[in-house]
């Protein structure tokens, strides 16, 4: 087409073990803003460094303006005008919004550095190309995220070079008066011409200011709409989701039984006035995109971070959390997402990590009782079916389910009643998320409670009884799972549908 | 929206140059001649070398980040400013070599040490607090050597300029440290390189995403480092008239206690050049002070060592999370 400003044709990737991209297609047009969405793991990100030359693809062409990049590495697509604004801000918190703007693109002449010119440049680019007032003098620490958001902005396109900009998820970390201030700046930038990529799990958005949308599914293109309408959004899901839940889950109804963990009022700076209980026996899910205040809101419930208001009851007493030791103390245990960093000592042995919330069982007046501390993980590693079955083995050297399976052992041996899992498959193969979802399913019939913060709409659905969603800091509904499909939650997730 | 900074954080903020401008107050009132003439040119005379050597330590930081353990740190400075000296004065005294020889050696010997700082932090990756640590003592080691633990005496006539000459009516240490200050000024605070150097050391992840070259600056804030070092040799050289050993350990104090102090001065509370000048001068000054009103000389030791407690924790405490 003869518009069209870059044509990424038949790109594929792999990864050891996972093709990321296959043959996927992806056009934009001279001046349109092009919505770029899928679920986790669809390949949107890979295909984004594939463009930016971050990753080589295997296959494929990129061809911007008509000519075709021999090699894409990142000057190459500089040079031909393509600017990436990145999830992260990656800025210097005491430099100035002038500083910032024009770092490594700086401005001088003999006598030193033209700060004068560039504050003036800055400014008015800000209020010429993104439609804000902003001083050049105001350091980056004293502005909020959205007007870093812009400064990152203001500093990829200063230069006036720029003919397409991608956006990775920009609108994630900001509440929802500021992006309406980030979208005044988008609309700025579609008068001048420059097209946009836009890559986002908030369909609401994608549908307000896309002009086309491409659809990516396990690393395939699996729709393009040339028109988007605001009811396109269930279409865009059903191509998304694309599934039925799989056959993983195991079907468990559960008999809630007393209150455990009653929140009322929670707030802090990244959700607010949650409100929440969860019963013995029951499995809850809480659903939201980044953003969403979910990861937050785990890491309050164990006491990584501090509510500014709001009460907590557990068992029917006032709960106080001012470490992580006290709602371990209170019976309350979490695998962490990162079970790698926050989950395990890596270097230890299984024995020793399973033990390790436990040592008073095993020790006789403070000293550790070896023979007993083995005989304990060996029951473990027998009731978790940890591979290998050795608990001397190494836990560096255990896959991801086995390494999952350690984390939860130790809280086993604790005896814990109420489990906090978040994101409990991550990077875990199809064979152990079953095991999980077994193991999961196991402690919810034996009575504990378990609250299972995940992205994945459908390890949501197919796992718990019930399912929390949070939306920007909000709780926006709270939904049974029975007869719940997968894409009324990513409805209610992305914001495309209210609940 | 404007974010503000919790009370706590912005007392503690304040709170070195709060301390400072006590003793400062109670000096000129306890010492009637504490702010003569007289005195305020001992001060800047006394402050010469640890201006030196703490502009090349806030580059070093500037670079590298100002957070005290992971971030830039150069501690092998004072120890190169020494070690420079000995080779000097051994090459002038001793060998009856020229000033200018043993300058040329000097400055080789603060390159070798500069690089090797470098290759340590940038391709052994080392912590530059352990790396630069070790370097300083392996420093100090290779002085003794070469003086075998004397003083060596100069009394080349340079030296003696840089001394008791002046320049306009001013003290020639002072006015060639001023000219060393406005340069290092002018290439860490006015040129392309200084902004990439900061930058550099603000986010090392922005800094890259911008397409600098991180490692170069962290490198070359290292040889400018030892650059300083060697230049502080001469004032160094001038204040002792000649090369003693064991007079790194105050130097070493009296820097790292001005380059942080430093940043209470800056408006945005960051390690600047200039910062470091006018802490260096104030820490001299204290010294000064405390000897005027008579404190014994031990004590000195220990207020310094509280105050670059108190300055580090303000430091650390003004760090955004």
């Amino acid at each position: 087409m003869a518009d069209a400003l870059l044509q990424m044709h038949a790109i594929s990737k792999s990864f050891p073990g996972v093709l990321a991209l296959d043959q996927v297609d992806l056009e934009i047009h001279a001046g349109e803003i092009h919505g770029l969405v899928g679920e986790n793991g669809a390949g949107k990100s890979t295909i984004i460094k594939v463009l930016a030359g971050v990753y080589r693809a295997d296959g494929g062409t990129v061809m911007v303006d008509g000519t075709t990049l021999p090699d894409v590495t990142p000057r190459a697509v500089h040079n031909a005008g393509v600017r990436f604004i990145h999830q992260e801000l990656h800025l210097v918190q005491h430099f100035t919004v002038t500083e910032s703007v024009f770092m490594g693109q700086e401005t001088s002449s003999l006598l030193g550095l033209s700060r004068r010119d560039m504050q003036h440049r800055a400014e008015a680019f800000f209020r010429d190309a993104l439609g804000t007032e902003m001083s050049g003098k105001i350091l980056i620490r004293d502005l909020g995220i959205a007007e870093r958001k812009l400064v990152q902005i203001a500093r990829a396109l200063i230069d006036g070079a720029a003919k397409l900009v991608v956006f990775d998820e920009p609108t994630a970390p900001l509440s929802s008066g500021e992006v309406d201030k980030l979208f005044t700046a988008i609309s700025k930038l579609k008068e001048r011409g420059i097209a946009m990529i836009y890559v986002s799990h908030y369909l609401a958005e994608i549908t307000d200011i896309c002009d086309r949308v491409t659809v990516l599914r396990n690393g395939q293109n699996v729709q393009v709409f040339d028109k988007v309408m605001p009811d396109s959004t269930d279409a865009m899901i059903t191509a998304m989701v694309g599934r039925e839940i799989d056959a993983l889950f195991p079907d468990g109804t559960h008999q809630a039984g007393a209150p455990m963990l009653s929140v009322t009022g929670l707030s802090h700076s990244q959700f607010q006035d949650v409100n929440l209980t969860i019963h013995s026996g029951e499995i809850v899910g809480i659903a939201g995109l980044i953003g969403s205040g979910r990861e937050e809101l785990i890491d309050t419930l164990y006491g990584l971070k501090k509510p500014t208001s709001g009460m907590m009851v557990f068992e029917d007493a006032p709960l106080h959390l001012s470490a992580p030791a006290d709602a371990v103390a209170a019976g309350m245990v979490l695998v962490p997402r990162d079970r790698r960093h926050d989950g395990l000592v890596l270097d230890m042995s299984v024995s020793d990590n399973v033990n390790l919330a436990s040592l008073g069982d095993i020790s006789t007046a403070q000293i550790e009782q070896r023979g007993r501390a083995l005989a304990k993980a060996k029951a473990v590693a027998e009731k978790l079916d940890i591979r290998p079955r050795d608990p001397s083995a190494t836990a560096r050297n255990l896959s991801g389910g086995n390494q999952q399976k350690v984390v939860l052992g130790r809280w086993l041996t604790r005896g814990a009643k109420l489990f906090m899992l978040d994101e409990p498959t991550v990077g875990v193969d199809v064979g152990a998320k079953v095991e999980i979802y077994a193991l999961v399913e196991k402690l919810a019939a034996d009575g504990a409670a378990v609250l299972v913060s995940s992205s994945d709409p459908g390890e949501l659905v197919g796992l718990c009884d019930r399912i929390v969603v949070m939306l920007r800091g909000k709780i926006i509904a709270h939904v049974d799972t029975e007869n719940l499909g997968v894409d009324h939650l990513v409805a209610l997730t992305t914001g495309g549908q209210s609940a | 929206m404007m974010i503000t900074k919790p009370p706590l954080q912005r007392a503690l903020a304040i709170l070195p140059l709060t301390v400072f401008a006590i003793l400062f107050i109670y000096l000129s009132v306890a010492s009637s001649n504490f702010l003569t003439p007289g005195t305020i040119e001992l001060i800047l005379k006394q402050a010469v070398p640890t201006v030196v050597v703490s502009i090349g330590l806030a580059t070093v930081v500037i670079a590298g980040g100002d957070d005290v353990v992971s971030g830039g740190i150069d501690l092998s400075i004072p120890a190169t400013a020494i070690i420079c000296a000995a080779i000097i004065a051994d090459q002038v005294t001793n060998n009856g070599a020229s000033i200018l020889w043993g300058l040329t050696l000097a400055f080789g010997a603060a390159g070798i040490v500069g690089a090797i700082n470098a290759g340590l932090i940038v391709w052994v990756r080392m912590t530059p607090l352990l790396a630069t640590l070790a370097t300083s003592v392996a420093i100090v080691g290779v002085t003794k050597v070469i003086t075998e633990s004397r003083r060596i005496s100069i009394a080349d006539p340079v030296v003696i300029f840089v001394r008791d000459g002046r320049i306009l009516g001013v003290a020639a240490g002072v006015v060639l440290t001023a000219i060393i200050a406005l340069l290092f000024w002018h290439l860490v605070h006015r040129t392309r390189w200084g902004m990439n150097l900061q930058a550099t050391g603000g986010s090392r992840d922005a800094a890259e995403i911008s397409g600098i070259d991180t490692k170069r600056f962290v490198v070359q804030s290292f040889l400018l480092a030892a650059f300083a070092g060697w230049l502080a040799s001469m004032f160094v050289l001038a204040r002792g008239s000649g090369s003693s050993p064991g007079s790194e350990e105050s130097l070493l104090l009296e820097m790292v206690l001005a380059t942080f102090l430093g940043a209470a001065f800056s408006p945005r509370r960051v390690v600047t050049v200039w910062g470091a000048i006018l802490g260096a001068v104030l820490v001299s000054a204290l010294s000064v002070g405390f000897i005027s009103i008579g404190v014994n000389v031990f004590w000195t030791g220990c207020i310094k060592g509280g105050l670059i407690l108190l300055v580090v924790a303000s430091a650390s405490a003004g760090t955004d999370k």
